[in-house]
């Protein structure tokens, strides 16, 4: 799947009738090409839905912007907070979804349990969904697509080191892997190892360095890591 | 064994230990309608109407071929529209329609 979408800076040569088109009411379609079949049929389908009143008509919008408002920053936190804070650890591994609601207030608008793994000296925990794209998206936001790809899926049950290889993440021999299969009710989200050498970090300079791949357990945690997407 | 028996024991969505190409760390950013069809999902699980399982197995009866060719969020749409004709809450008549309709608002005259 490629992406290169936005051509807001082409040439504006065709032409702009704006003649007794009765459909001109978004005035952004001047400049968008016209849709595709799927995209086509995601419209019809959202329209007939709020037509015969199944869905409203504004929820859609309404839940991009829940949509938008998650992002590997909210598992940062978390993860953060149960570096600094043994009591709120101990909560979020006894019940992840209940800690992040009540101490967060993390909405689990997706309905699914959230299990925090915690990674140790012997236990490095990664997280994938060999069947669909499970994931812990109420606290990490939407997943990255080699997640959804076939590759790592098929691969990082069978050869979990080779892969992590790939990602530059070398766990030595005698740390246990261990790989967790998501389901539709049921997300994982690793609790990474805190570096060493953090001793006086603020739990908010902490936070900056817990990236999303860090919280899918396919990188470690290291200072050189600094926030980035 | 027989050529065909891994169509039966595997269905296009287990792919849980077979071989398969080195990751490509790819990622992009969503497309306004793949983000609106992400957010279709969510509010069509909150009314009951379609949920996450139907939603996998749903994608896993578009077959292989489908399964293999169309993009993420394009298996989504196709699939919440089947599942919809199986509920009995659309028809395909009135989606092909719709689509027409659709299509028509965004169709523009050629210039030369």
């Amino acid at each position: 799947m490629t992406t290169d979408t936005h051509h807001h800076d082409h040439d504006h040569d065709h032409d702009h009738q704006h003649g007794p088109n009765p459909h001109h009411q978004d005035p952004k379609n001047v400049d968008t090409p016209p849709p595709g079949y799927y995209e086509i049929m995601e419209i019809a389908v959202r329209e007939l839905l709020i037509e015969k009143k199944l869905i409203g008509p504004g929820e859609i919008r309404r839940q991009i912007e829940v949509l938008d408002s998650r992002t590997p920053a909210l598992g940062a936190k978390v993860v953060a907070r149960a570096w600094v804070d043994p009591e709120f650890k101990a909560r979020l591994l006894a019940n992840g979804r209940l800690a992040c609601e009540r101490e967060f207030g993390i909405s689990f608008y997706d309905d699914t349990q959230l299990i925090v793994l915690e990674n140790t000296d012997k236990i490095h925990n990664v997280v994938v969904c060999t069947l669909c794209s499970c994931y812990p998206r109420p606290v990490l936001g939407l997943p990255p697509d080699w997640y959804k790809a076939k590759p790592y899926r098929a691969r990082v049950v069978k050869e979990p080191r080779a892969v992590l290889s790939e990602f530059g993440t070398e766990i030595p021999a005698e740390v246990e892997i261990r790989v967790n299969d998501s389901t539709a009710m049921l997300r994982y989200l690793v609790l990474p190892k805190r570096p060493v050498g953090t001793e006086d970090f603020s739990e908010e300079q902490l936070a900056s360095l817990v990236t999303r791949d860090t919280m899918i357990g396919v990188v470690n945690v290291s200072l050189a890591n600094k926030n980035t997407p | 064994m027989n050529s065909t028996a891994n169509l039966v024991n595997r269905l296009p969505s287990d792919l849980g230990g077979l071989p398969a190409e080195p990751i490509q760390q790819i990622d992009h950013v969503l497309l306004p309608w793949e983000k609106r069809c992400h957010a279709l999902a969510d509010v069509l699980d909150f009314h009951k109407i379609i949920n996450t399982e139907e939603k996998r197995r749903g994608v896993e009866q578009l077959g292989s071929e489908m399964v293999g060719k169309l993009t993420y969020y394009e298996r989504w749409i196709v699939c919440f529209a089947n599942l919809l004709f199986q509920k009995g809450l659309l028809t395909p008549e009135e989606l092909a329609l719709k689509m027409e309709e659709v299509e028509a608002r965004h169709t523009t005259t050629p210039t030369a």
